[in-house]
């Protein structure tokens, strides 16, 4: 079985972003790379299908400039045999126009299955996976939390709201991977050395139109942390006020 | 005229609240044009469709078929889609919801449309449809101009709260534009009931307990007030899961779940390093604790110094309170 | 030459060697040992070694029950085998004897310790074997011992001491005008066999002289096919153990991750471990001092540090045969298996606290805790395995440098307000501070542990120190990795921090986390990072001593009148550093009372977080800081004093478990608290 996983690289989230000078999007200076976390749950789910099947290659994909083939080294070094880059100056915001890049290089590659993560972290609007479904005609099943792959189809699992469900379809498929399904496995030394001497494909990635960008970012307004409202069960009342009126969460 | 059409979310026969959210947000959109919403469903759905006007739908339509039971994305993607196309809509409206988020993007991929995510606030600006939306694990706000026309949009949930605005909601009924029946993706089952307690990574509210609780009993405080949020899920600190207090499935923290929630409330924890590395970076936290030199406070936006088992039901009477006034 | 002169010559010739064929097969196995070890520097070191904890007896003696027994069996041993040498010798050539080159009063002293030691011997072999039978003693317990095997070479011993008796009471009844005469037990047995014929004599002579030679030369043969191999190897053990000295003992092994074509890192089996490791094996006479000292076999965890080297040994013994040659039955099947998962389990191994209660108790110098850290090297490394919950551990170190998901950009927050400069500021003044401070992981992000961080910056600027800090530049030091065998990360880490403190022209660093500065000061060098560096507690003491920290006198505010101090095993067994912390405290408290622990200083107990195990969950068993607070809230005290920020946690989390409120304060805070 082939399989395809499509990944973006994506600052690590757990700091306080700063905007960029631009305003556009985030200051990228100090901020440290890695995999999208979902993408991370998507590269092992590949793994995991394929030693389950006992063969067959995963082949890595990213788009994006130089900077990802230290992302993609890292697929590789949990044990993906393939790695592409798709190379363009930048990530466009636009789910489209990065889908019609991805088509164009897997339509060709003859995959049973194409992967993703549920989302992005950074731009967070998960429709890339359907997007490229659709260009390439075949059926998608978004966000699953269990996947078992067998008999030529895919059986999945999605979490609802209070509830879920169980969804099936036809291979060739592409599949977006939500938390649940597997954790990614941390890659060893071996794997590692190993994969400083796997080769790097890389073509120009052939970005469709953009309809959708980034016109400016802004950070959420912060309160200061350490207010003490009260003491005992009579603090409450105005605790309820803050918690409706200033963080607004009730 | 703007013309908005709204994905209508329904299960099990029964309109989800997400639709009302998503009409009343294409209102804002509707710019005086008309507000269209589509539902889905087996058949029958078609008597729900009063409340939809309530809510703001100037036409109501009905798309009812018996594999509609279940969720069908590629049917219903296609028909929607030609319904935006056919109507000639300015823009579509979906809730974030699970299969809000899983419908959109194919609408979208069909109309070769822009779509932006569990948008915030959005507005025109001439032609272009301008929204805000959370990105970075919500650390960051983006502002996306959408400049096609039809622009597509899944509202937060929970953001754009659900309000009446009686509407004609004339009925028509049209048919899926492809069978169901021969979808190549198909949910063969709707679980329900056995997901009702909220994972940890999910649950927008968490409340987590720690020793300050004094027994394992007290955990039943914390689960009370979960049920007065609704949406809470109960975790709890390593101390208590080592002490088998509570299942190690439930611990928070560097060695447990991390978690992010809209809310966190911690109640009788102390702020190891080891616990505020799972939950620090949520968006707002409730300290409950005796001790006021507890490092829990040091992060927390809102404290509250005392007893937890004096506290605690008493902000559980206050929320049921809040939640059933709003 | 008389035949039975020639019998016996000939059973001394077969038995000596099958001994030295044995002894050949044995070096042939330690040769098996791949990791490279040099064990031929510092001889002074080693020689003090082999006199102090070999020959005295030192770390057996901490044992006060088992201590004397022991010593006197082995010192007994000592003076016998000179007998036994002029023994074997007279039964070839009948007139040897050390009289002929010993003036008379000395072979007569000599002769006459004999006695005594033989009777000290026997002794202490009844008093073991009634030990051994009638009580059960705890430390000799564990599924993975071979409690027939003592039983057995008690009784031999005892043996051989009897006939030994036997044999000297019917020379002095055929001869009383022999020397023996000098030795006064085998006087007294001579003159009760008085009224005994002289042929009878004679046999009585013949058959225990027969028998003793037997019991010898099958004592000696014996030994290589039991645990008691031991009487061999301790000594060339101890000899040949680890002799760098205080810091320097508890580095682990260096690893080169440039070395081309190598597949396997660390050790999954005996071959991937040093000869000396081995050696370790066969030295190990299952005494169970590790285990009974070892917090996690305490609290009922897997673990046992004694079954981690009768493991090594027994797996040696399966696959050497199968290597060296020679052959054993199945080779395929022995193959087949390994040190790890067929005789040892991760879940031994990620039990450990790397506190090095078992290396630092062992009378005989074994290192359990190398075979522990290059297992877990070979879990982590080769195979990617290891508990779940380390990932994010992992990931955090490295993508934000520190094992908490923490914002870099927090690191100094502690420092908002008072004045502190960082390394970066200082070099664009063109300044040089005195000391650089590495505050550390915990004491950047972890709420308690900063005010420990504010305390020690207090005292240095009370005290007029120039110090500045590395703020968002610093990293964690790779402790946690290292311990938990993942030497890439580690070494990432460590060789960032080195080149950023090299380009800084740092030379003295100052920090109060016993791992932050074992790992700097100690490990750093391995990767080419050379800093003086200077724990918190050693560091304030000496402020104190040299008068620099104003401090005043009166009540303390918080009215703690005595203290305990728990020790950090990183700061006590890894650096012997025991007085400074307790001096620090008296400095600044000179009324308080200190309240020491049972288990204080070298014998101190792990709170539990070292080795990564801050990082991991502790499911089973009872935890070891709850056990840790316990044993300090027995005694009473006031307060619990700590030097090190993870022992700060646990204990503070223990204390709660027992449901105490006791205090814990580090010694920088019980410092501070008194600046004037």
């Amino acid at each position: 079985m082939k399989i395809a996983v499509c990944i973006k690289r994506v600052p690590e989230m757990d700091v306080k972003f700063r905007i960029a000078p631009s305003g556009e999007g985030v200051d990228e200076t100090g901020l440290k790379f890695d995999m999208s976390d979902f993408d991370g749950y998507a590269a092992e789910a590949a793994l995991q299908i394929k030693e389950k099947q006992n063969g067959g290659e995963v082949t890595v994909i990213c788009l994006g400039p130089d900077t990802v083939h230290e992302t993609l080294r890292k697929a590789l070094s949990m044990g993906i045999d393939r790695a592409v880059q798709l190379k363009a100056d930048a990530v466009p915001v636009d789910a489209w126009a990065i889908a019609e890049a991805l088509a164009a290089e897997l339509k060709t590659g003859g995959y049973d299955l194409i992967l993703f993560g549920r989302m992005s972290l950074d731009v967070a609007n998960q429709s890339v996976g359907p997007m490229v479904a659709e260009l390439l005609g075949v059926p998608c099943v978004t966000a699953v939390s269990q996947l078992d792959v067998s008999g030529g189809g895919v059986k999945a699992r999605r979490e609802l709201e209070g509830a879920a469900e169980m969804v099936e379809c036809p291979l060739p498929a592409v599949v977006s991977i939500d938390e649940g399904v597997a954790r990614p496995r941390y890659p060893s030394l071996k794997g590692i050395m190993a994969a400083k001497k796997k080769p790097l494909e890389s073509r120009p990635a052939q970005l469709g139109a953009v309809r959708m960008t980034r016109r400016g970012s802004a950070l959420p307004a912060e309160h200061a942390a350490g207010r003490i409202v009260g003491e005992g069960p009579g603090a409450v009342p105005e605790l309820i006020n803050l918690l409706h009126t200033e963080a607004k969460v009730l | 005229m703007p013309n908005v059409l709204v994905f209508a979310e329904s299960r099990g026969g029964a309109l989800r609240r997400a639709a009302f959210e998503a009409l009343t947000a294409a209102r804002s959109l509707a710019d005086g044009g008309e507000v269209h919403a589509l539902v889905f469903g087996a058949p029958g759905i078609g008597d729900k469709t009063a409340e939809l006007a309530k809510f703001g739908a100037a036409t109501v339509i009905v798309c009812e078929h018996a594999a509609f039971a279940n969720y069908a994305p590629e049917s219903m993607a296609a028909t929607f889609a030609a319904r935006v196309q056919s109507g000639g809509y300015k823009a579509a409206l979906f809730t974030a919801s699970a299969h809000g988020k899983d419908l959109g993007p194919r609408v979208a991929a069909k109309l070769r449309s822009p779509i932006a995510t569990d948008v915030v606030s959005m507005k025109w600006e001439g032609e272009s449809l301008v929204a805000e939306k959370p990105g970075y694990t919500g650390k960051v706000i983006a502002t996306v101009v959408l400049s096609a026309s039809p622009a597509l949009v899944s509202v937060r949930p929970g953001t754009f709260v659900a309000a009446q605005s009686p509407a004609a909601g004339n009925v028509e009924r049209i048919s899926p534009a492809s069978d169901p029946s021969a979808d190549r993706v198909r949910v063969t089952e709707t679980v329900v009931g056995d997901t009702a307690k909220l994972d940890l990574g999910e649950a927008p509210v968490i409340i987590a307990g720690g020793r300050g609780l004094k027994e394992a009993k007290n955990f039943s405080l914390l689960e009370d007030l979960a049920r007065a949020f609704g949406n809470a899920a109960v975790g709890a600190t390593r101390a208590v899961t080592d002490d088998g207090w509570r299942p190690h499935s439930d611990q928070i923290g560097q060695t447990g779940r991390l978690v992010s929630p809209d809310l966190y409330v911690a109640v009788g924890i102390s702020g190891a390093i080891q616990h505020l590395a799972g939950m620090r970076t949520s968006r707002t936290i409730v300290a409950i604790n005796r001790d006021k030199e507890a490092p829990i406070f040091k992060i927390a936006d809102y404290g509250i110094i005392g007893d937890a088992l004096e506290i605690v039901p008493a902000l559980t009477e206050a929320v049921r309170a809040a939640k059933h006034g709003a | 030459m008389d035949g039975e002169r020639l019998l016996w010559l000939a059973t001394v010739v077969v038995a000596a060697g099958f001994f030295a064929f044995n002894v050949q097969k044995f070096t042939d196995y330690l040769r098996l040992g791949t990791a490279p070890e040099d064990r031929t520097n510092s001889p002074l070191a080693r020689l003090t070694n082999f006199l102090e904890i070999g020959i005295f007896q030192k770390k057996i003696f901490r044992d006060s029950i088992a201590g004397p027994m022991h010593a006197a069996i082995f010192w007994g041993f000592c003076v016998l085998t000179a007998g036994t040498v002029e023994f074997i010798v007279r039964g070839v050539v009948p007139s040897f004897s050390f009289s002929a080159f010993l003036p008379h009063w000395l072979y007569a002293f000599y002769l006459a310790n004999q006695d005594l030691w033989g009777v000290l011997v026997l002794g202490a072999v009844a008093l073991a074997l009634t030990r051994r039978l009638t009580r059960s003693v705890r430390r000799l317990q564990g599924a993975e011992t071979h409690p027939n095997d003592p039983l057995l070479i008690l009784s031999w011993i005892g043996a051989l001491m009897i006939t030994m008796f036997g044999m000297h009471a019917f020379e002095l009844a055929l001869d009383p005008t022999s020397p023996m005469a000098a030795a006064p037990l085998s006087l007294n047995m001579a003159n009760a066999l008085h009224g005994v014929s002289e042929g009878a004599a004679r046999a009585g002579l013949e058959i225990n002289w027969w028998l003793h030679g037997l019991l010898v030369l099958g004592f000696l043969n014996y030994l290589p096919y039991s645990k008691h191999f031991h009487v061999v190897t301790s000594l060339p053990n101890v000899y040949l153990s680890n002799t760098s000295g205080p810091g320097q003992v508890g580095v682990m092994r260096a690893m080169d991750l440039e070395a081309e074509d190598v597949e396997v890192f660390g050790a999954a089996d005996v071959q991937q471990l040093s000869w000396k490791n081995l050696l370790d094996g066969f030295a190990c006479t299952e005494c169970g001092r590790c285990t009974a000292v070892c917090p996690a076999n305490a609290t009922g965890k897997l673990l046992s540090p004694r079954k981690i080297m009768i493991n090594v040994r027994e797996r040696l013994e399966e696959v050497a045969p199968v290597s060296v040659g020679g052959g054993n039955g199945n080779s395929e099947a022995v193959l087949g298996k390994r040190l790890l998962d067929d005789y040892i389990t991760d879940e031994e191994l990620w039990a450990c606290t790397s506190c090095r209660a078992c290396v630092y108790e062992c009378p005989v110098s074994i290192d359990q805790l190398e075979v522990i850290n290059e297992m877990r090297r070979h879990l982590v490394l080769t195979e990617s395995r290891f508990p779940e919950v380390l990932i994010p551990t992992f990931e955090s170190m490295e993508s934000r440098g520190s094992p908490w998901a923490f914002d870099p950009g927090d690191r100094a927050r502690w420092a908002e307000g008072m004045d502190i400069p960082t390394m970066a500021e200082l070099t664009e003044r063109g300044e040089r501070p005195e000391v650089l401070y590495w505050v550390g992981c915990m004491g950047s992000f972890d709420e308690r542990s900063k005010k420990t961080t504010v305390a020690f910056a207090r005292i240095m600027q009370a005290a007029g120190v120039r110090f500045a800090i590395l703020g968002q530049e610093e990293k964690c030091n790779g402790d946690p990795a290292r311990r938990l065998g993942n030497e890439y990360l580690y070494q990432t880490l460590a060789k960032d921090n080195i080149s950023m403190l090299d380009q800084y022209g740092v030379t003295t660093i100052v920090t109060a986390c016993p791992h932050c500065f074992h790992q700097i000061g100690n490990e750093y060098p391995q990767l080419g990072g050379n800093y003086e560096v200077i724990h918190h507690s050693t560091y304030i003491e000496s402020l104190l001593a040299a008068g620099r920290v104003p401090l005043r006198d009166g009540e303390t505010a918080n009215a703690v009148r005595s203290f305990t101090f728990h020790d950090s095993c990183y700061l006590g067994r890894y650096n012997d550093v025991y007085d400074a912390p307790r001096d620090t405290i008296r400095r600044a408290l000179p009324v308080v009372r200190m309240q020491e622990m049972p288990r204080s200083r070298d014998r101190g107990f792990c709170c539990g977080a070292g080795g990564g195990r801050m990082f991991m969950e502790e499911t089973t068993g009872t935890r070891i800081n709850a056990d840790r607070a316990r044993e300090a809230l027995a005694t009473g005290t006031d307060a619990i004093a700590v030097a090190c920020p993870f022992c700060m946690t646990m204990m503070r989390d223990g204390v709660a478990a027992n449901g105490a409120s006791t205090p814990v304060y580090d010694i920088a805070e019980v410092v501070a608290e008194r600046l004037d």
